[in-house]
Formats: C-alpha cells, sequence, structure tokens
C-alpha cells in the first residue's frame, strides 16, 4: 500500500482510531461520484430489453450504489498520501485524520463484499459478478497500478466508471449485450477528454505535479494534452450514436445527440486553439463543465424516450 | 492515584461521535434485515400458502 501513514501519524486517529464521525465515513463513500453511478446505472435498467420487478430494481441500485462507495473508500485508504499532498483532497477524513487508513480499508472491504454478495444473492450473479470486477477494476487497475505509472491511466481506468449502466442491464437481463457495451463506449472514450480537460487547470495541475501522478498534461505537456482532448472527442461523437444501432433508442436521442455532439467538438476545439492567458483556462473550464452535463443529458435522454413511449429504432447489430 | 484499566482515552465528544455511528450501523443492520425480508416476499411471489412444495 501507499505510504499513508506518513502523512497522517500525528493526527489523534492515527493514534487512537475511532475518531471518525458519521459524516466522515460518508464522505469516504465520494458521494458525488455515487450519484453519477447511481444514475448511469439506473438507466442501464431501464434501457435493457425486459423487466424486472421495481422492488428488485431497487435493491439493484441500491447494491451498485453501495459497491461505488467501497471502491471509493478504497480508494481514499490506498491514495491516502497523495491526498494529503493536493489541496483538491487534503480535507478528505483519512489525509485529515479522522480515521485511520486501516478503518478505511476495512469499511471499504466491508461494504464490497456486502454489495456484491446483495446484487448476487438478491438480484443475479452476472450482476454481482460486474459489480465485483468494477471494484477490483478501480481499485487493483487504476489506483494501484495505473494512476501512478502512465499517463494513459484515465483512459484504461476510465472503464471503471463506465462500468454501472452495464451492471444495471445485466441486473435486468442477466446477460451483457451489445447495448450494454454501447452504454459502456460512451462513458469509456467520455472520461479522457473530460478528466484532461479538469488536469490542465493550473491549479490542479500543480496539485498533480506535486504528488508525482503522471497525468498526461503533467508528462506529455497542454499541447499534447489539447490534442488528445479533440481526438477523444471526435471519437465519442459517433461512438454516442452506438445506442441507435443496437435498438436501445429512437429519434429523439439520435437528432438531439447530433446537436449535443457539435457543440462538444466545439468546446474541444476551443480548448485545442486557444493556448494561453485566461482564455486558455477559461475554455478549459467551460469544457469540463458542458462535459459533465453533457453525460447527463445523453443519458437522461435515453430515458425520457422510454418515459415519453417513443417508438425506438429497430436493431442493426444483434 | 489513577486508574489505568478504567480510564479511557476518550472525551465527550468521542463518546458521542461513537454513539452516533453505533446508531447508523444499527439502523443500517435493521434495513438489511427489512431488505432481505422484502425480497425474499418478491421471490416467491403470491399465493404462497397455497402452494403444494
Amino acid at each position: 500500500m501507499s505510504d499513508a501513514n506518513s502523512h497522517t501519524a500525528d493526527s489523534p486517529a492515527a493514534i487512537t482510531g475511532g475518531q471518525g464521525s458519521v459524516g466522515d465515513y460518508f464522505a469516504l463513500l465520494k458521494p458525488r461520484v455515487m450519484s453519477l453511478v447511481i444514475f448511469t446505472a439506473f438507466v442501464g435498467l431501464i434501457a435493457a430489453p425486459g423487466t424486472i420487478h421495481p422492488w428488485l430494481g431497487f435493491v439493484a441500485l441500491l447494491a451498485i450504489a453501495v459497491g461505488a462507495g467501497a471502491a471509493g473508500a478504497l480508494n481514499m485508504w490506498y491514495d491516502a498520501d497523495i491526498d494529503a499532498v493536493m489541496k483538491r483532497t487534503s480535507k478528505r477524513p483519512v489525509p485529515k485524520g479522522t480515521i485511520t487508513p486501516e478503518e478505511a480499508l476495512g469499511f471499504g472491504m466491508t461494504l464490497a463484499v456486502g454489495s456484491v454478495l446483495v446484487l448476487g444473492l438478491l438480484v443475479n450473479w452476472l450482476a454481482g459478478a460486474l459489480l465485483a470486477f468494477t471494484i477490483f477494476f478501480y481499485i487493483a487497475i487504476y489506483t494501484m497500478w495505473l494512476k501512478r505509472l502512465t499517463p494513459q491511466n484515465i483512459v484504461i481506468g476510465g472503464a471503471a466508471g463506465a462500468f454501472p449502466p452495464m451492471v444495471g442491464w445485466a441486473s435486468v437481463t442477466g446477460s451483457i449485450d451489445l447495448g450494454a457495451i454501447a452504454l459502456f463506449l460512451i462513458i469509456f472514450v467520455w472520461t479522457p477528454p473530460h478528466f484532461w480537460a479538469l488536469a490542465l487547470w493550473k491549479k490542479i495541475n500543480a496539485d498533480y505535479t506535486e504528488a508525482g501522478v503522471p497525468m498526461l498534461p503533467v508528462v506529455a505537456g497542454a499541447d499534447e494534452t489539447r490534442r488528445q482532448i479533440l481526438l477523444y472527442t471526435l471519437v465519442l461523437v459517433p461512438v454516442t450514436l452506438l445506442p441507435a444501432l443496437t435498438g436501445t433508442v429512437g429519434w429523439l436521442y439520435t437528432l438531439a445527440n447530433a446537436g449535443l455532439g457539435a457543440m462538444f467538438i466545439w468546446h474541444a476545439w476551443q480548448v485545442f486553439a486557444i493556448r494561453e492567458g485566461a482564455e486558455a483556462e477559461a475554455a478549459c473550464k467551460k469544457l469540463f463543465g458542458f462535459s459533465t452535463l453533457w453525460l447527463f443529458v445523453v443519458f437522461a435522454l435515453i430515458l425520457l424516450e422510454r418515459a415519453l413511449g417513443l417508438p425506438l429504432f429497430p436493431p442493426v447489430l444483434a | 492515584m489513577k486508574d489505568i484499566m478504567t480510564e479511557t482515552p476518550f472525551g465527550p465528544e468521542d463518546m458521542a461521535r461513537r454513539r452516533k455511528r453505533a446508531i447508523a450501523v444499527a439502523l443500517i443492520l435493521g434495513a438489511m434485515v427489512v431488505l432481505f425480508f422484502i425480497t425474499t416476499l418478491v421471490h416467491l411471489g403470491g399465493a404462497v400458502a397455497q402452494r403444494s412444495f
């Protein structure tokens, strides 16, 4: 594990433990990330062909949410050393000293095992296995391995954030279909431009440099990061239209996404073209804000089509 | 003379935090019981008493 204790050894919790409040434990779950996971998993659940009893759907979402929280807690356990160095994360419970790394580890492991068992026993074991793999991927592949090793950390690690709609889908169907893979790909390809826009901010970039995390702007420079953002955005827009080929969406989603995709490309182009001064920083902030809203709207459109009972395209890929 | 066997390193604020944590854990455990109970009923479906097992 990382050298978390070196930054928390003077705190009361590091000596005695048992100092964390209920709020501190809640913060370990990364509630903002959890809310996005719940939303995308819910869309996967609704978009999947077939039906699920509403109570079982609720249980599935609850287990997915707790699994996401477990991954957040385990991430804070392992990353306590770099969290303490970066201003953005220094107030988290472990670097702050209210929860010991051991407590965060125990809390995260308990929730991880519990959420997988609940999803497997009460809904289905494919969904449970996918949730287990998602937690494993986020902790072992992203947090422990890639994050500190390669500037491609976000690209591959982004898969962890892309699994929830697939888990929601599998909760209904008990299978992994092309429609679920299409939803996975949207979040997977969206993640790099979204996080690189954030990493280009001066103070965030300084944080990563200070912590020694090889984010792309730190290792390859801002210009290369801007080029990569534009390239990933150009791939993302056609990927967004894949659900039309799998029969998951209809005209409303497809037409709206054509417009939203054009707006995404325009924001990415602004980041690519404006490279100096306050305007460059502003362009990165706008892209980050827009990409957050973009993902929400893209997934909300799927829900809206179902709510309005709009016809879906016949599947071309099946 | 201090009795180290009965002294606690935790002050009143620590104990209040512990109490709140204990209540939260109790509520979560209670919710788990309800969760498993209702899910079992959902899986069993209707007219359980009339079934010939």
